[in-house]
């Protein structure tokens, strides 16, 4: 069974339908790269994933989203909690103007997982499936903005996994980071997979062939081709897949 | 529009056109001193030389390129498909030396006429997959491309009774010898066009064809 099973959705932002019938099987413990040329609706497909077009004014939705077979657009689904399964990581790093250890031990009070010694340990545990522990192990209390860009961007994932979810949304998460910061996310989106599901969006291609296991090309609203990474970069099925990918599109 | 790989990438093609033409020529030349029993040594060997800078060339341009622009989807089969057709082409040119030598060496450089039909038949295939496999590169026909394989499997066939024919041969004189290598070699030509077959059809479809 697909971990997140996307069924005929459609999305529009008051008259314009930004996602067409978009229907994708998404398998457990990999990571999907969601490309497309700007404004394809990838951006909106991953954030209906934890019904982040919601808060969205006019926003209207139709079709289903299964995580593990239940559609989180059913009523008697508690989008709080739908949130922390579904753990969300910006474009920009996004970190709370608090210390790097309040950043993680944040999310983990307020789901009231735990406190004290065991709130400890997962801030720990985060940080080091982050990899950043060893970077910051000794400055916990300093504020979140003394870090680097790329650190920056490692705590907010370290913030998503404090709350454990199963899933992991990434929307660009390197266009602002260096070539450094960026090798070290990729690192660790792989490292990642072995325990969450990631997808994320990204605009760069060979990011895409780099880090993912399976890849969906979405174009003016539609999916227009979807499957494995290397197929899809090495043989795509659809001209305007490969018209994109290598560079002729426009 | 066209992007910066497009120039690099022409530039590819016409160093591996030129290629097919110098590796073409190779073998006519060898096969037909063989047949007509004339010494084809020094051309041939100048012409197995080219192909192996060639070969060097083609390799550096395309590991540029890759370098460069990391190509994917039709860029990136045309760039991998282009290194193993440079290879099949520096082996033609192989081959045509080692047919000219051999032929040198053991016949003198004269008409070796046992089982000359066979000799006759299997060189005129080779020389024909030789000119299919370029033709098809040069127009990217992945149909006639796949003709190569009828083609091989008629050269295997004649090789094999060549052989056949060769071993019982009496009195083994170096003139047997000499189209019993001969023999292996045009075979060996054979294989590469075919490889490069494959090749070309991938180019054209992405399918990972067999036509051995």
């Amino acid at each position: 069974m697909a971990k997140v099973d996307v069924r005929k959705l459609n999305v529009w932002f008051k008259d314009k339908q930004v996602l067409k019938d978009v229907g994708m099987e998404i398998r457990e413990n990999t990571v999907t790269a969601v490309m497309g040329p700007s404004g394809c609706g990838k951006t909106t497909l991953i954030r209906a994933i934890n019904r982040m077009n919601d808060i969205i004014e006019d926003s209207h939705t139709t079709g289903e989203i299964l995580i593990d077979g239940e559609n989180i657009y059913n009523r008697s689904v508690s989008v709080y909690e739908l949130r922390r399964k579904v753990g969300m990581v910006f474009q920009k790093p996004n970190p709370f103007p608090k210390s790097i250890h309040e950043n993680i031990a944040f999310g983990i009070k307020i789901h009231k997982i735990a406190i004290g010694r065991k709130l400890e340990e997962i801030v720990e545990k985060s940080l080091r499936e982050a990899a950043l522990w060893d970077e910051v192990k000794d400055r916990l209390h300093d504020s979140a903005f003394s870090l680097s860009g790329g650190q920056q961007q490692r705590l907010c994932i370290a913030r998503a996994l404090a709350v454990e979810p199963e899933i992991i949304l990434m929307d660009e998460p390197c266009s602002a980071l260096d070539p450094a910061a960026t090798a070290k996310i990729e690192g660790l989106m792989k490292g990642l997979s072995e325990k969450y599901t990631v997808i994320i969006v990204t605009h760069n291609l060979q990011q895409a062939a780099r880090v993912s296991d399976f890849t969906a090309f979405m174009y003016l609203g539609k999916l227009e081709e979807y499957g494995n990474t290397r197929s899809l970069f090495e043989n795509p099925k659809s001209e305007v897949t490969e018209t994109y990918i290598t560079g002729r599109f426009g | 529009m066209s992007r910066l790989l497009d120039s690099g990438l022409e530039q590819l093609t016409t160093m591996l056109l030129k290629m097919g033409e110098t590796a073409e020529k190779s073998i006519s030349e060898s096969v037909e001193g063989f047949m007509q029993g004339r010494d084809a040594t020094k051309k041939v060997h100048e012409l197995s030389e080219v192909l192996l800078t060639m070969t060097v060339s083609v390799e550096d341009k395309a590991f540029e390129l890759i370098v460069k622009y990391q190509p994917v989807a039709s860029d990136l089969r045309i760039i991998n498909s282009y290194m193993k057709i440079a290879y099949d082409l520096e082996r033609y040119g192989r081959y045509a030396w080692d047919i000219s030598f051999t032929h040198k060496k053991l016949a003198d450089s004269q008409k070796c006429v046992y089982s000359w039909d066979l000799m006759e038949k299997m060189s005129g295939k080779a020389l024909e997959m030789v000119h299919i496999s370029i033709k098809s590169l040069r127009d990217q026909n992945a149909e006639l491309a796949k003709t190569l394989a009828k083609t091989e499997n008629e050269v295997d066939e004649i090789y094999f009774k060549h052989l056949d024919h060769l071993s019982k041969a009496i009195p083994r004189t170096k003139c047997v010898v000499c189209n019993l290598l001969v023999a292996r070699y045009l075979e060996r030509i054979a294989d590469h066009a075919t490889y490069m077959g494959e090749a070309i059809v991938y180019i054209a479809t992405g399918e990972k064809l067999t036509l051995r």
